[in-house]
């Protein structure tokens, strides 16, 4: 993991205190609350429904055992004893005092951690692979170059007044686990046939009320250049994106409104002018960071044979294949049965900061799915760890099954809601259970947005879910055949709103058509692709 | 881009909306002396990166950003290049003085920023380190010795400067025989004798050299900075300027370490020249730096290696003909630019002022 040195320190010490005197500020009336809001925004503090609430940046959502550790003491001390792992990689708490976020933000600086940027007008955190640096098709590790983002983008004189915000995804492996076909920025890093590696660089994805997908207006830039390059689109975005209409202000609509040739025009022509030296990132500095991302040792070779069932399915399940030998990728699923997607309590975060000392080199990952990964764990420590989870009721073999539900906060937190999400996906999650059908279906996904933000990504579920509000009412619009990774597709609407019930029973349906239908080994969209939605439309609506 | 001044000179502020083009604006700054960037809302950024556009492009007037803009900005719209803030919050609350950020991650659009950004202070740092180890190692170690080390290690980013003169022919045989594919840059200034170019042509085809870059003064700038050809008459560090240091400063944007021909034996800056060195940005290697002139003309016989043809006729060190006179000693540098006071081309330094200062000119291979 990537350790802070003098600069980085001063960086986020000199922010936190800049913040703590605009609080001040702000409680003494020097700051109306006008001027107060982008500033707190940008700072990661939301005023919600019911309280402010603190969104956490995890770099690329990476954490270290000690990180995790420190969260778990702020949701025990500043807010309800748990914290809520977000679509983005981040944690959010929603019940701190305003008067208390300066010192939540002084202890996470402690652990060379901020809330810089993770709202507002903003370029915000960059996400990534979850399994990023242990994937075993990559073709190179993400994370230096997001690390890399992250300080070039962290408190930019230029690009801190945008448009709108601002987020750029990076995969390092041609499959591509970091949706970098719905960001404003995707980075996918390829590899020349000297061996040197560049980007491939789309621009333009989006989801919320007008879904893209983002335009590739690259093919290949030198990695060395990528400051410069992203200067460039910024620049472009900054001077040209509307800010007339909150909801055109995005760079999709500029992408879409010159047309994707000229826009691509624009930024080369930026790029020519501004780049050289200045810009260039040195090879010692690629060097430098890289070297906090080296793979680990390899693991002890055997695995002990074990005849415990749930331990077998959970291991088939939740556990991906490792790049070194003898390690393996864990995915712990946010998601038991019936339970709120994406929250952990104090407890569940310290006990799998223990297994990550114990048995997994002492790192975590935040995924886009609200779950949590242990990178690198021991392949002969697999059943430790599985009784280790199962012990804080996390082992439900459910990863990338119909269970695992990603859902925004909606109406239970969100001010923006028109309809709840999170008591949706635990009636769903039951649902599935009562029929079995995490173990009756493949692969699919699916996921609850309360409002057009979008912010469930209900756009690129395989099944999704989005809460519209009729006269008052909540309504549900299903979609299907959405597509987050590689190819990434929007979905399209099944049919008519459906009441919050009904929209249950949809959900089920069509994984049980799906369950009922597929051929073996089949996804989700495979199945759906072969068949056409109307199998799917039929038993949600009838013929 | 450069601006035109065509318009007058006028202390009076060109008032630009911040939501005009990038474009429109370069024109209306273009002459000014003072630009006011007019705000309407702090929370507009369009500002900032019009402000980088106008410093990127060349203005070098008083830039003022005007409207309700907060303190908490200010200490940003300076690192883009504005002089001043007007606004009337910037000192509402008694909030005190703003402690502007000690370190920064980017560059300011200029790059000639107070700060250099991390991760080219801490980039920079390195390499200084490990050109100090480098030249401890290669002490006393024989030039094919000191290519072999330097070329793998900085292999992709180092570069040759060569002006094809007198004793260029001997470094750029070592690094033939060992990289042939090494980068070698030539500023073509447009004065050359033709018996430079033909020599040049001759030795890239003899010694298989595959890389070779023609630097060439850019012809916007050639045209408007000397017309008539006759600038190195009237002013010949401005003609360097235009033909050497911008061309070359502009192709070894790419390289981090480059390869020259200085020897010790050349006296003056170069007595005490060092097998690596680094200038503060790149790391300079002096293969050549302990070869005394007699050894230099020894290895050239011994290597079969054709010399320049003016040397001959009794130039030991050759540039541009406007430039170059005759001299009596061999490898010396006293014909050049005789009867100034100038003894180097000032390769690597744009900024004439800080010329001597620096000495950072290097003599090519
Ligand atoms: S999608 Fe809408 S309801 Fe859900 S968190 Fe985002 S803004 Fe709130
Ligand atoms: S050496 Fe003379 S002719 Fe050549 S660039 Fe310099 S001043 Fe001009």
């Amino acid at each position: 993991m990537y350790r802070y040195d003098e600069i980085d320190r001063e960086i986020v010490d000199a922010r936190t205190a800049e913040f703590r005197e605009q609080v001040q500020a702000r409680l003494s009336g020097a700051l109306t609350e006008d001027e107060f809001k982008p500033l707190r925004l940008m700072n990661g503090v939301y005023l919600q429904l019911h309280a402010y609430m603190l969104r956490v940046a995890i770099p690329y959502g990476v954490l270290s055992s000690e990180q995790l550790r420190t969260l778990a003491h702020i949701a025990r001390t500043y807010d309800r004893g748990y914290g809520h792992f977000t679509t983005r990689q981040n944690i959010q708490f929603n019940w701190p005092k305003l008067v208390d976020i300066p010192d939540v933000l002084d202890q996470l600086a402690g652990v060379e951690m901020h809330a810089i940027q993770t709202s507002g007008n903003t370029i915000r955190n960059t996400t990534t692979d979850p399994f990023a640096g242990a994937a075993d098709d990559e073709i190179a590790d993400p994370r230096p170059w997001c690390e890399l983002i992250r300080q070039w983008s962290t408190v930019h004189p230029e690009f801190t007044w945008l448009p709108r915000k601002f987020k750029i995804a990076v995969t390092g492996s041609p499959e591509d686990r970091a949706a970098i076909g719905v960001h404003d920025i995707g980075l996918k890093l390829v590899a020349k046939d000297a061996g040197e590696i560049g980007f491939e660089v789309h621009v333009g994805g989006g989801q919320g009320r007008t879904p893209r997908i983002a335009a590739k207006i690259r093919d290949y830039l030198p990695a060395n250049e990528l400051l410069a390059y992203l200067t460039a689109v910024l620049r472009v975005y900054n001077l040209a994106g509307r800010r007339d209409n909150l909801y055109k202000a995005r760079i999709k609509i500029l992408v879409e409104s010159m047309g994707a040739d000229a826009f691509t025009q624009a930024v080369e022509t930026t790029y020519r002018d501004i780049r050289g030296r200045e810009l260039a990132l040195p090879a010692e500095e690629i060097e430098r960071v890289s070297s906090y991302f080296v793979p680990p040792p390899a693991g002890a070779p055997d695995e002990a044979p074990s005849n415990d069932r749930a331990f077998l399915t959970w291991r088939e399940v939740n556990v991906k294949p490792h790049k070194v030998a003898g390690r393996a990728i864990v995915v712990i699923a946010l998601k038991p049965y019936g339970k709120a997607p994406g929250d952990a309590t104090a407890e569940q975060m310290e006990a799998i900061a223990d297994l990550a000392d114990r048995y997994g080199r002492s790192e975590i990952r935040v995924t886009k799915e609200q779950n949590l990964v242990l990178p690198h764990v021991e392949a002969a420590a697999l059943p430790s760890v599985y009784e280790g989870l199962k012990a804080i009721g996390l082992a439900t073999a459910n990863a990338g099954r119909p269970s695992d539900i990603v859902a925004c906060p909606g109406l239970d937190y969100c001010n923006l809601a028109n309809a709840r999400s999170i008591p949706i996906a635990q009636a769903i999650s039951e649902a599935l259970e009562a029929a079995g059908l995490d173990e009756k279906a493949g692969e699919v996904t699916i996921k609850i947005s309360g409002c057009i933000n979008a912010c469930g990504h209900h756009h690129i579920a395989n099944i999704g879910l989005l809460g519209v509000d009729k006269k008052g009412e909540e309504v549900y619009q299903l979609t299907l055949g959405g597509i987050a990774d590689g190819d990434a597709a929007i979905g399209k609407i099944a049919g008519p709103g459906l009441s919050a019930n009904d929209a249950i029973d949809a959900v089920v349906t069509c994984v049980q058509v799906f369950a009922d239908r597929a051929e073996l080994g089949e996804t989700f969209i495979d199945t759906l692709t072969r068949l056409g939605h109307e199998p799917f439309k039929e038993a949600v609506y009838g013929a | 881009m450069a601006l035109d001044s065509t318009r007058q000179l006028t202390l009076d502020p060109v008032e630009i909306p911040a939501e005009r083009s990038p474009e429109d604006a370069l024109h209306l700054a273009a002459g000014s002396e003072r630009v006011d960037i007019l705000f309407g809302s702090f929370k507009d950024g369009r500002g900032f990166s019009l402000a980088a556009h106008l410093r990127k492009a060349g203005f070098t007037g008083e830039l003022r950003a005007v409207g309700p803009l907060l303190p908490d900005q200010e200490g940003a719209l300076k690192r883009v290049g504005f002089d001043t803030v007007l606004s009337d919050r910037i000192d509402a609350g008694g909030r005190g003085v703003r402690v502007p950020f000690e370190s920064v991650y980017q560059p300011d659009p200029t790059g000639g920023g107070t700060a250099e950004p991390a991760y080219r202070q801490r980039a920079l740092v390195a390499r200084g380190q490990h050109a100090d180890a480098l030249a401890e190692m290669l002490e006393g170690a024989s030039p094919e010795a000191i290519l072999a080390r330097t070329l793998e290690e900085y292999r992709g980013r180092i570069a040759v400067l060569s002006s094809f003169g007198s004793e260029a022919a001997l470094g750029l045989k070592l690094i033939a025989d060992i990289a042939p594919a090494t980068p070698v840059l030539f500023l073509d200034t447009d004065r050359h004798f033709p018996q430079t170019l033909q020599y040049r042509d001759a030795l890239i085809e003899r010694l298989g050299l595959s890389h070779v870059e023609i630097l060439e003064p850019d012809p916007e700038e050639a045209a408007r900075e000397d017309s008539d050809g006759q600038l190195y008459a009237r002013d010949s560090l401005a003609c360097c300027a235009l033909r050497k240091v911008r061309p070359l400063n502009r192709a070894l944007a790419a390289y981090d370490a480059v390869i020259t021909g200085r020897k010790r034996h050349h006296g003056g800056l170069r007595g005490s020249v060092k097998a690596v060195e680094f200038d503060g940005e790149r790391v300079r290697i002096n293969p050549l730096a302990h070869l005394s002139a007699s050894e230099v003309s020894e290895r050239f016989s011994a290597l079969d290696l054709p010399n320049h043809p003016l040397v001959e006729a009794g130039y030991p060190s050759i540039g541009c003909w406007p430039c170059t006179a005759q001299a009596s000693a061999q490898g010396s540098r006293e014909g050049r630019w005789a009867g100034q006071e100038r003894t180097e081309c000032g390769i690597f330094d744009p900024e004439p002022g800080k010329r001597a200062e620096r000495a950072k000119s290097v003599r090519l291979i």
